[in-house]
């Protein structure tokens, strides 16, 4: 396959592949341009990987859309140059372009479930590429497309080529679109956050793919992401964007030793690291100012905690070279910061004790909830023709959650994680009987929540509040902040009139916001404020525990911070339990006394933190913490990587139902026994696994015990 | 397999809706005001010759007999014998059904060459100048009854234009350019009628696909704005705009009883009228029936050609 000129080929050997000068976009809205890239400069050598990480809205994905030109109308591309083989495609015409795009330069897109084409076959969607720019025939573009398939891991590759998108898993899709991607051997590949709709376990075998496929054909990778771990784990060279700017650019390692801009300091201390103890993560104030409305000087200033009255005066600075060696910052301060050290406290002295001898707050047996496969009346029927004559009717269920039991004491904080569709909210939503029950006994206090009216379960829901991942869906858009907090105090007889107006005040300062806060709507808020929100709306009833399904999943990092420590906070001075659910093992690590790990709707272990996160281990949680991206680029983990998908809870495996991955399967008794759920090593740590406990414990914890955290906790998404 | 559980999860709704369909017919049909017996006799009959009539045709039977009979009747193929017309129901039906089948289909296929373009034409050139007058177009069509755009047509292709006959109808087995110019004016008017639904839903459609990720990726792909449109998005826009079709059609079939009066049009929908008026209730039941049977595999049918275009359903997928 060749480049489509050999003239550029020779120009650039002499400079670097892509070199971006003054790269600036905007976009008109009724209130004046906004600039969503602003004067970004920044070069890319043959083959080399640069990550671009900051938080959403940083302008990250503007500007990797800006070096194709994929800007649509109302944004514009109104300044600079992008060098790419030694020619600015800013001067290009569309057509030039259009040979570019997926030739030269190929997009690998965030969101595997929405970036194919549904009604196309996936064997379609690579062909057309090759045949767009390559002139070869159909059956030779088929072979091709067959050969890329095999290429990126795909299983049967020829069997395959004529299947639908939605006929592959999230990870085989994402391998399609790495297959896309590499499909006519481009110079630059841009890959737009590729990991982080995948779950951690296929995050870790597509990042592998990745780096395994450059180094093959030499590609250079744009790397966009908000997830510091995958930078460390794939880059060469790191740029950090705030609010369209690029703030900071180092290699690697000066960067995670060495960051010079405040800003990429607070983004490594925030997030919770996997193996390391935190009372308190270090947090910034605020969030990200609104691209329509920066702060004049700095835009970092109002977050800054070295900020001076010249930064919140002067201009925006500029991104200079800092020290001897190869960092640039655009801080006026960068010369005289010395941020190698963390911000990350000691760590304290340890966990809470929680006290579980008396009786449990909340206590689940053997929950089970089915669901009907399909939708509608007849939608779980299924007609087996197998064996001819005439069909047989069978009615299937997805088994979401199967034989569930735990336990969350007064003041005690339950977590329960696992991957997309391994049933954890379902679990909550069942427990709390927000979802009728197939099966099992839930007790609150006592009381048999399963054999409650639903009357009696109204009066109860007071001390059972939940908070949900996506705050604005869940506050109503036509009512004050005020009467959102205030209602729910109404409602269950708390308070009314001044009282009620006095506590709602006081609530909202509680989290963080302010009093005039109340007469505001929910969308004058940021998302974390939102969440804030609906934190003190919880919390207004005085419960007695708090769902919280993955509160912080959709805020930025340095905003996760805030309100993870909020949680702890409250939970400390009321003594509220919480039922936490998350997929972010840093997340749950960080917040959790207990932990239920989930697979396929069955709990694969429980125990502490302590305990999960040590030896012995559930070979399921063994991988699926091997598997966390550590932001510390000095750091191998020793990775286990899993044989294909998770199977489909219509039809789960028979015996363990982690058997057909598990990689110290031991043979027929996996297949055939389904493991109890077992305490090991003294009584309150359950496995559900057939190996013996010295046979789980072959791996170090991953705790590092109490001791400072080094330079670059890591993110783990 | 999935298919085949599609298709038969669809035959055993279809077979439920008919139970309604007949309960219904069935219910409206004795419901009506006006004893038949009268209706045939006149008003000079005398007490003995109508309760005569009435035992002869069976209604003074219990309606749930008279009501399991008609259903064996329909099982069998006997929809009954026309009261005014002395014919069988099924027969007088089969006659017609064809004729307005030929409309409906014609000015179906108007209004959907008129309008699937046009709507994407619209959605690519969003909020501009072809966008807004293609809305104007359909929106024109759809701001007046459609037998007012029957007589509109009449006066402009036929008395001032003179270019086509200004109704009637003529079996193309028999002459088949006379059938088909006869065919144009209300297969138009109607198709122009039912343009704007088709448009507006071609085009809202068009826009959702215009903004998903995979149009993103097909143009970092290099691919050119045209293969785009129609290669990408138009295959995934067009499904649900099948079922705004498929509901057109029923609607052209049954619905427009007055543009077949404006056109002498002898289809379904004057016998429908025709029947009514002359409380001819095996025939109305007939028809109802009828019309309702198209409404349903017009329906059947969208659902078929959404398993056509779109494989998630046709591999079972449920994603």
């Amino acid at each position: 396959m060749s480049a489509p000129t050999t003239a550029t080929d020779a120009e650039a050997d002499d400079g670097p592949l892509l070199d971006v000068r003054g790269l600036r976009t905007e976009f008109r809205t009724e209130g004046g341009p906004i600039v969503a890239s602003n004067e970004v400069s920044f070069s890319l050598d043959r083959g080399e990987t640069m990550g671009l990480v900051g938080e959403s809205g940083a302008g990250k994905s503007v500007t990797a859309r800006s070096l194709m030109r994929l800007i649509d109308s109302p944004g514009e591309i109104t300044g600079g140059q992008v060098v790419f083989n030694g020619e600015d495609l800013l001067q290009k015409t569309e057509a030039e372009m259009r040979d570019i795009r997926g030739n030269r330069i190929a997009m690998i897109p965030q969101d595997p479930m929405s970036s194919l084409n549904p009604v196309m076959t996936v064997g379609e969607q690579i062909t057309e590429t090759i045949r767009r720019h390559q002139v070869v025939s159909k059956s030779e573009a088929r072979r091709l497309a067959i050969e890329s398939m095999d290429d990126v891991g795909i299983p049967d590759a020829e069997e395959r080529i004529d299947d639908y998108p939605h006929e592959f898993s999230g990870g085989m899709r994402q391998r399609v679109l790495v297959a896309i991607g590499f499909s006519c051997e481009p110079d630059l590949i841009i890959a737009d956050e590729p990991t982080t709709a995948l779950d951690v376990t296929t995050q870790a075998k597509i990042l592998d793919l990745l780096n395994e496929m450059q180094e093959r054909e030499g590609t250079a990778v744009l790397m966009i992401t908000h997830n510091l771990g995958v930078v460390a784990q794939t880059c060469d060279h790191v740029g950090v964007m705030y609010a369209g700017n690029l703030v900071e650019t180092a290699e690697l390692g000066d960067l995670f030793d060495r960051p010079r801009h405040p800003y990429t300091r607070a983004l490594i201390d925030s997030i919770p690291e996997v193996d390391t103890d935190y009372d308190e993560l270090p947090t910034l104030d605020g969030a990200m100012p609104d691209l329509g409305n920066l702060p004049s000087g700095c835009n970092f200033a109002p977050r800054c905690p070295h900020a001076t009255e010249a930064c919140r005066t002067g201009g925006d600075p500029s991104l200079d070279a800092v020290g001897d060696d190869s960092s640039r910052a655009a801080c006026l301060h960068a010369a005289d910061l010395d941020l190698s050290e963390s911000t990350v406290p000691e760590a304290g002295t340890g966990r809470r004790d929680i006290d579980r001898s008396g009786q449990p707050l909340f206590e689940v047996r053997n929950l089970k909830k089915y669901f009907n496969a399909g939708e509608g009346v007849f939608g779980n029927v299924h007609l087996s023709w197998e064996g001819g004559g005439l069909p047989t009717v069978e009615r299937r269920h997805v088994k979401a959650v199967d034989d569930v039991s735990f336990d969350v004491y007064p003041g005690e904080t339950v977590g329960l994680v696992g991957e997309s569709g391994c049933g954890k909210s379902t679990v909550a939503r069942t427990a709390l009987r927000l979802l009728e029950p197939t099966d099992g006994e839930v007790y609150f206090e006592g009381q048999p929540l399963h054999e409650l009216g639903s009357s009696e379960i109204r009066s109860l829901r007071r001390e059972m509040q939940m908070i949900f991942q996506d705050p604005q869906s869940s506050l109503n858009p036509r009512k004050t902040v005020g009467q959102i907090v205030g209602r729910a105090m109404e409602k269950h007889g708390i308070a009314t009139g001044e009282e009620k107006r006095e506590r709602v005040g006081g609530l909202l300062e509680r989290v963080g916001l302010s009093r005039a806060a109340a007469s505001k709507y929910p969308h004058e808020f940021s998302g974390g404020q939102q969440q804030r929100v609906a934190i003190a709306h919880a919390l207004a009833v005085e419960p007695k525990l708090i769902v919280c399904d993955e509160p912080v999943s959709a805020l930025d990092v340095s905003v996760q911070a805030q309100i993870l420590n909020l949680l702890n906070e409250i939970q400390e001075d009321e003594n509220i339990s919480f039922l936490f659910i998350s997929h972010n093992i840093g997340v749950i690590r960080h917040i959790c006394d207990r932990v239920a790990v989930m697979y396929l709707g069955k709990i694969a272990e429980f125990g502490s933190i302590e305990q999960v996160f040590s030896p012995p281990f559930h070979p399921y949680t063994e991988s699926l913490l091997s598997a966390v991206p550590h932001a510390n680029p000095d750091r191998e983990t020793d990775r286990i990587l899993l044989e294909g998908s998770v199977p489909s809870p219509i039809n789960p495996p028979s015996g363990c139902p982690f058997q057909t991955r598990c990689p110290k399967k031991i043979g027929d008794v996996c297949e055939q026994d389904l493991p109890e759920l077992e305490a090991v090593d003294g009584g309150d740590h359950y496995i559900s696994c057939h190996l013996s406990e010295e046979e789980m414990s072959q791996r170090d914890s991953f705790i590092t015990p109490s001791k400072r955290a080094e330079t670059s906790p890591a993110d783990s998404d | 397999m999935s298919m085949y559980n599609y298709v038969f999860r669809r035959v055993g709704f279809m077979a439920v809706t008919l139970f309604f369909v007949t309960l219904i017919a069935f219910a409206v049909t004795n419901i009506l005001p006006g004893d038949v017996a009268l209706l045939i006799l006149g008003p000079n009959a005398t007490e003995q010759s109508l309760e005569a009539l009435q035992t002869q045709l069976g209604l003074n039977r219990p309606l749930y007999v008279q009501y399991i009979d008609w259903v064996v009747g329909l099982l069998q193929g006997n929809m009954g014998e026309s009261l005014r017309f002395g014919e069988p129901v099924a027969q007088l039906i089969a006659e017609r059904l064809p004729r307005s089948m030929m409309l409906a289909v014609a000015a179906t296929l108007v209004a959907v060459v008129l309008s699937v373009p046009l709507g994407v034409y619209a959605a690519v050139n969003q909020n501009e100048a072809p966008d807004v007058s293609a809305s104007m177009f359909a929106f024109v069509g759809i701001s007046m009854p459609i037998f007012l755009w029957g007589l509109v047509f009449i006066l402009v292709f036929a008395v001032w234009l003179n270019l086509f006959p200004t109704g009637g109808y003529v079996s193309p087995s028999e002459d088949l350019v006379g059938s088909l110019t006869r065919l144009v004016l209300p297969a138009g008017a109607m198709g122009f009628a039912l343009t704007a639904y088709i448009m507006r839903m071609t085009r809202s459609s068009m826009l959702e696909v215009l903004s998903e990720e995979y149009i993103n990726l097909a143009r970092a792909k290099g691919m050119s704005q045209r293969v785009i449109v129609l290669r990408h998005a138009l295959k995934n826009a067009i499904i649900p705009v099948i079922t705004v079709i498929a509901f057109q059609f029923s609607y052209a079939f049954g619905g427009v009883v007055v543009l077949e009066e404006v056109f002498f049009w002898p289809g379904i929908g004057r016998l429908t009228l025709t029947a009514i008026q002359s409380r001819d209730i095996p025939l109305i039941q007939g028809c109802i029936l009828v019309v309702a049977l198209i409404y349903m595999f017009s329906n059947f049918a969208a659902d078929l050609l959404y398993a056509y275009f779109d494989p998630r359903i046709r591999y079972g997928g449920d994603d």
